[in-house]
């Protein structure tokens, strides 16, 4: 890919609200702290309930309540991440363009499952009352661009508004894409990166199938899954030319992308992540990046604490990167899926930034970091990986 | 209009096409309904509509799964990938590609919703049942995105497998994106399109919306009442010029340009103006090297909405001018395909180039004066056609509009680098 600035975050997320927020808590030595009460699973008493939630979020805090009230919990992180990225980025001031114009701003992001909540919201009015009783304000919810759309309305942003889904790949997908369209010159600036929400349905199903931590249940070894994380990362993207032209301040730069598929027709189960398809998409991101292994300082990983996963991802990291340092940011943020990588994502620029790497796994965490891969393994043989570099 | 790369001048063709669609599952079967136009609205089989008003769908009936997909995957695949796998083994198939290698090969499909069925059953279990009462395997297959990875799989693709949820625009927005991993040398072949299934609470909820025709679907009527929801996939096989050539393959047609807007208006009524609208075709248009006068045919979204037929017109008369090439929607005939339906519509696009013919917009009985446009309306037309673009506005304020024309036709394209 040919390189992109990153000239803005917006963070939304369980370590915290805003950058500064988040790079602080981001270095902290504090363990990571999980909601036992989470607001957005409250009707589920569980020994092993807990959320990396987005604690007390109140998006009018940021955004005015003008117009929130139909707007559900995905679409709320994700327009409170716009703005705070459109500002962070000197691309609005005061909610008013100061660069570009909103024909020259889109949007391109990742959810893995939409609005979740939205879902059962209006399949319970269905079920247990009437489909008549759908509110026409609140049904829209339910389809997966919608909570996108919102950013572009709120931002007023008309260049191109695109939402990707791929699971945990889906937000580095999304700023491979945004990196196509930018290169294509379909917009001058990218609001990109990616956003989930914890819900009840989310919760619950993940709890079905085993996949979550499960501390106080005599069922499962302790740690032996996930967390279930939410937040929402949305990143300003520009060419770097633009960005100089602009005398924006650049936090880093997206300098290659890798993407690969493998499928055992063996495998005996529909979830099969694919190591093969992972070292595959990080030697793929390398030499798109023209970055040698022995120069990545740190992999920031997927690794999330369901064992298979964390098995496949760790084989492809040493096969294809064996001396690099690796580090696990989804420990404290838990796995926010089509948000995750954007959060890495807000985490490698934060450690540009001097935060402390808190989160490595294994290795020898270099003083200071310009040069990381970040990676994501879908759970159906899916893998991605992008090389950012810290700004010149 | 911005910068355009230089080094996007790769010829993008293609190859092959299947479709399962309301009128008929196959290329030849959609077509010949879609030139004959003969309806594919029916009643809702499956859900119960009684409370809700209306009552009528353009659903996939006669579909047998079980022709198209392995034991394996008819147990794990959702509906939404089934049809998806049925229309990528056709169009794979009918492209004759040997995809052995399936390094250089990528999946980018669209939808609104993917598995939306799977979604509800999950939910409806913890709601009749509690959590125990949830099938771990639905909660394992209900990913939107899994239609593509079951695709990759069934075709093996191992370079990018990608979905683009972009409600009715999902087709284009695919299409568009699988052109430009070829065009950006990722790929040499996509399997691209989009799948899309009825649902009940998303039929309920376009009821709730009053989007929904009582009786049937009339595009650019004066006396129109509203869309039909239908469901289906279309899918095409994409290659590069070089991939093509060293196969021997013949090209049915060749991807141009696409533009993209957001109307940042609403999120589901479109711009009044059409701005949006108006903005992705004339980059459709210039990005395919051409001038509004050389646009052969215009398959529109056409939804028969009262909203979107007239903001869709005064567009398409902005745009084009004087010119007035013919208009049609095949919506009257399929209904509304959500997601899919600008994949299916490509399809129909495709097989214009290849005909000569124009399938015709159905039940159009009363001009209405907001819609002043060359309309084909109730019988096919033959034209010479070179040059055709494919329409979709969808929810979400999002404007797709793409390019298809005869191959070698678009001057933007051909440059060997």
């Amino acid at each position: 890919m040919k390189p992109v600035a990153i000239t803005g975050v917006g963070v939304v997320s369980s370590l915290g609200v805003g950058w500064s927020a988040f790079v602080e808590a981001l270095g902290s030595p504090a363990p990571a702290e999980f909601s036992r009460a989470p607001a957005t699973v409250p009707r589920s008493p569980h020994p092993a309930l807990r959320v990396a939630e987005v604690a007390g979020f109140d998006a009018a805090r940021y955004v005015g309540d003008k117009g929130l009230r139909n707007n559900d919990r995905l679409t709320r992180l994700s327009i409170v991440a716009a703005r705070l990225c459109l500002e962070h980025a000197a691309i609005k001031a005061g909610g008013a363009f100061t660069s570009y114009d909103g024909d020259g701003v889109g949007v391109v992001a990742s959810t893995a499952y939409g609005s979740t909540e939205a879902v059962a919201e209006n399949n319970r009015i269905a079920k247990t009352e009437d489909p008549r009783y759908l509110n026409p304000a609140r049904f829209p919810n339910t389809v997966i661009n919608s909570a996108f759309g919102y950013v572009s309305i709120w931002e007023e942003l008309r260049a191109l508004n695109v939402t990707v889904t791929n699971g945990p790949t889906g937000p580095l997908d999304a700023m491979s894409c945004a990196g196509v369209y930018l290169d294509a010159g379909r917009a001058r600036a990218i609001v990109a990166g990616g956003a989930e929400a914890s819900s009840e349905l989310l919760w619950e199903s993940l709890l079905r199938v085993g996949a979550l931590a499960c501390e106080g249940d005599e069922r499962h070894p302790p740690n032996a899954g996930i967390t279930l994380g939410e937040g929402a990362a949305l990143f300003a993207l520009e060419s770097p030319a633009d960005a100089a032209a602009r005398g924006a301040r650049v936090l880093g730069e997206l300098v290659g992308y890798g993407s690969q598929f493998d499928h055992d027709a063996a495998a005996p189960h529909l979830v099969a992540p694919s190591s093969t398809a992972l070292a595959r998409a990080i030697r793929e991101a390398l030499d798109d990046a023209g970055v040698a292994p022995g120069e990545v300082d740190l992999v920031v990983s997927g690794l999330c604490g369901q064992p298979a996963l964390d098995e496949a991802e760790r084989a492809a990291i040493a096969a294809a990167l064996p001396a690099a340092a690796v580090c696990a940011p989804k420990a404290r943020l838990g796995e926010t899926f089509g948000a995750s990588g954007a959060l890495a994502l807000a985490c490698a620029l934060g450690w540009f930034e001097g935060a402390a790497v808190r989160d490595g796994v294994s290795g020898e965490i270099p003083p200071r970091i310009d040069t990381v891969v970040i990676t994501a393994l879908g759970f159906y043989g899916n893998a991605s990986a992008l090389v950012v570099r810290r700004a010149k | 209009m911005y910068r355009r790369a230089p080094s996007m001048s790769t010829r993008v063709f293609v190859t092959g096409m299947g479709a399962v669609s309301p009128v008929g599952t196959g290329r030849e079967a959609y077509w010949s309904a879609l030139v004959e136009g003969r309806s594919g609205t029916n009643v809702v089989e499956g859900f119960d509509t009684s409370t809700v008003g209306r009552s009528i769908c353009a659903q996939v009936k006669g579909f047998r799964p079980e022709d198209h997909l392995r034991a394996d995957e008819l147990r794990r695949a959702g509906r939404c990938s089934q049809l998806a796998l049925a229309a990528a083994r056709m169009a794979v198939r009918d492209a004759g590609v040997d995809l052995t290698d399936g390094a250089r090969v990528a999946v980018v499909l669209g939808t609104t919703m993917g598995e939306a069925e799977v979604a509800e059953r999950v939910d409806t279990a913890r709601i009749r049942g509690g959590l125990g009462a949830i099938e771990p395997r639905d909660v394992l297959r209900y990913a939107p995105y899994l239609l593509s990875h079951f695709v990759a799989r069934a075709v093996g693709a191992r370079g990018m497998a990608l979905t683009l949820p972009a409600a009715c625009a999902a087709g284009n927005y695919a299409i568009g994106f699988a052109s430009d991993l070829i065009r950006s040398g990722r790929a040499d072949v996509v399997i691209t399109g989009a799948a899309e299934m009825l649902q009940a609470v998303e039929y309920a909820g376009f009821a709730r919306l009053g989007a929904l025709a009582p009786e049937r679907c009339q595009p650019f009527d004066l006396n129109r009442k509203g869309l039909v929801l239908g469901e289906g996939s279309g899918v095409l096989v994409l290659e590069s010029e070089a991939h093509a050539e060293r196969r021997g393959a013949t090209p049915l047609a060749e991807v141009g340009g696409y533009g993209l807007a957001c109307d940042a208006y609403h999120i589901t009524r479109p711009q009044p103006g059409g701005d949006g609208n108006a903005r992705a075709m004339r980059e459709a248009i210039s990005r395919s090297g051409l001038d509004p006068s050389e646009v052969d045919f215009v398959n529109a979204h056409g939804t028969g909405t009262a909203a979107n037929d007239s903001v869709e017109s005064k567009v398409i008369a902005e745009v084009l001018g004087a010119r007035r090439p013919p208009v049609s929607s095949v919506k009257s005939v399929i209904g509304h395909c959500m997601g899919a339906s600008s994949a299916l519509e490509a399809v129909s696009c495709v097989e214009t180039l290849l005909t000569g013919i124009i399938p015709p917009t159905m039940n159009y009985e009363t001009p209405d004066p907001e819609c002043d446009l060359n309309l084909v309306a109730n019988a096919a037309r033959e034209a010479r056609v070179d040059v055709v673009l494919n329409n979709a506005l969808a929810f979400g304020g999002y404007d797709a509009v793409l390019c298809i024309a005869r191959p070698g036709r678009l001057p933007a394209f051909g440059a060997r680098s």
